[in-house]
């Protein structure tokens, strides 16, 4: 070992667990050797002397209570504040899930609802069917156009006809049958409710008052399977 | 509830980080001491040291996921901590060194000088505790930190090498180093009051 070795490793060759056996011997036999470095480590051990005072002098030492105080407080801030926002979040979660069951309960009855319309609707027309082969048609040829109701007045143009279509009721009493339609052929027939301008009767062959053309009125119209109106009922 | 003693620190740490204010409480005491004197001796100044004691076992309280118990124990993953801590302390305050510190009872740094029988000599060994001070607190900080954990915290090199997390030859060489700047501090000092009388 040389003198640069034993500044590096051989000061503290004693206490270097990582040197072998042989490398201590080296260095201890080198301190023996070179006045230099025996001088170097008696400064060293002297500086350590000094330094183990040093440590000594602090070795008690230890924080202050009050950050133990801060850090306990801080503790339970954090945790109470984690404990609110866990309640928050599980409330949030609890009323969007309640949200989401209310929406599904409404949009299922609203479904449920609609079915039962369309199934109402399709019952309706074989009865309207049979209402019809089974009811006083010829009873209804009896009304004419003059029939309608005094407040309704002739005129208009079919092309303003119907915006909502409807399922009228499925009797046959008090339609009006239009010029060229004949009582025989409603078997298959079914009777619509329409909302049409008063005016649009007159494409039916019906007389129109033209000042009151433009009024929007209710009409039952039975219609064929051909989807031709055959009669028509204003009803009240 | 109590906790045992003997109860290890990431089973504490876990019911800490579940809100148990006790089992925290616990952790800090078994490991304040440690770092606060670590963090004293490397940044001479005991405000320093309590807010990096305080700063390590917040950010343990805030994010105790953070340590992992297959890594090693909890005092390293400390130490490592208050280390990044002091490191940035120290590049904050390059120069810092503080005249006089002050315990909170009003006597000095903590130096126990139970063995100076007069006066006299009591005010020199507390002279000489200070120009140790002032010297391991006027090395450079790499330097500074493997003399602390070689030779006042009185870590193997290996251990140190962990703590710093550089491989044990480095810790040689910084030690090396450190002793060498140090060894010339202690001298100067102790030349100044040899000259100062051999003036007279």
């Amino acid at each position: 070992m040389n003198c640069e070795e034993f500044e590096a490793m051989g000061l503290d060759a004693e206490r270097d667990a990582t040197l072998s056996e042989a490398e201590r011997a080296a260095a201890r036999e080198h301190a023996s050797r070179c006045s230099r470095c025996a001088a170097l480590q008696d400064s060293w051990q002297a500086g350590r002397v000094e330094l183990r005072a040093f440590a000594e002098d602090t070795v008690m030492a230890q924080a202050p209570a009050r950050v133990e105080m801060r850090l306990r407080q801080e503790f339970r801030t954090q945790h109470v504040t984690l404990k609110v926002r866990r309640t928050a979040i599980a409330a949030a979660w609890g009323l969007a899930a309640a949200a989401m069951l209310v929406g599904a309960v409404s949009w299922r009855n609203w479904r449920h609802g609609q079915q039962e319309g369309t199934t109402n609707h399709l019952n309706s027309v074989p009865a309207a069917d049979s209402s019809l082969k089974n009811s006083s048609v010829a009873g209804a040829n009896h009304e004419t156009p003059g029939e309608v109701p005094k407040g309704m007045q002739q005129s208009g143009s079919a092309g303003t006809a119907s915006s909502e279509t409807l399922v009228a009721d499925n009797e046959l009493s008090g339609f009006t049958f239009l010029p060229g339609a004949f009582a025989a052929d409603t078997d298959d027939a079914a009777i619509l409710r329409v909302r049409m301008q008063r005016g649009a009767l007159s494409a039916l062959g019906l007389a129109v008052n033209e000042e009151r053309a433009s009024e929007w009125i209710q009409v039952d119209l039975l219609v064929d399977d051909d989807g031709l109106p055959q009669a028509v009922r204003l009803p009240q | 509830m109590r906790i045992a003693e003997q109860e290890r620190d990431h089973v504490l740490l876990r019911r800490a980080a579940k809100g148990d204010e006790e089992a925290f409480t616990l952790l800090y005491r078994r490991h304040q001491a440690a770092m606060y004197r670590f963090a004293l001796r490397m940044t001479g100044n005991s405000w320093a040291a309590e807010e990096i004691v305080q700063d390590v076992f917040v950010t343990l309280m805030r994010d105790p996921k953070k340590y992992d118990v297959t890594r090693g124990a909890l005092g390293a993953f400390l130490y490592g901590v208050a280390r990044n801590r002091v490191m940035k302390h120290l590049e904050r305050l390059p120069r810092e060194i503080p005249l006089e510190e002050r315990n909170e009872d009003g006597t000095g740094s903590g130096i126990v000088l139970q063995e100076a029988s007069t006066p006299a000599m009591w005010v020199e060994k507390r002279e000489r505790m200070q120009q140790v001070r002032a010297a391991v607190l006027e090395l450079p900080a790499e330097f500074r930190e493997a003399v602390v954990l070689c030779e006042l915290e009185e870590m193997s090199y290996e251990e140190a090498a962990q703590m710093a997390g550089c491989p044990i030859g480095t810790i040689r060489s910084r030690l090396h180093r450190g002793r060498a700047l140090l060894m010339a501090k202690l001298e100067m000092f102790r030349d100044v009051p040899r000259r100062a009388s051999a003036a007279r």
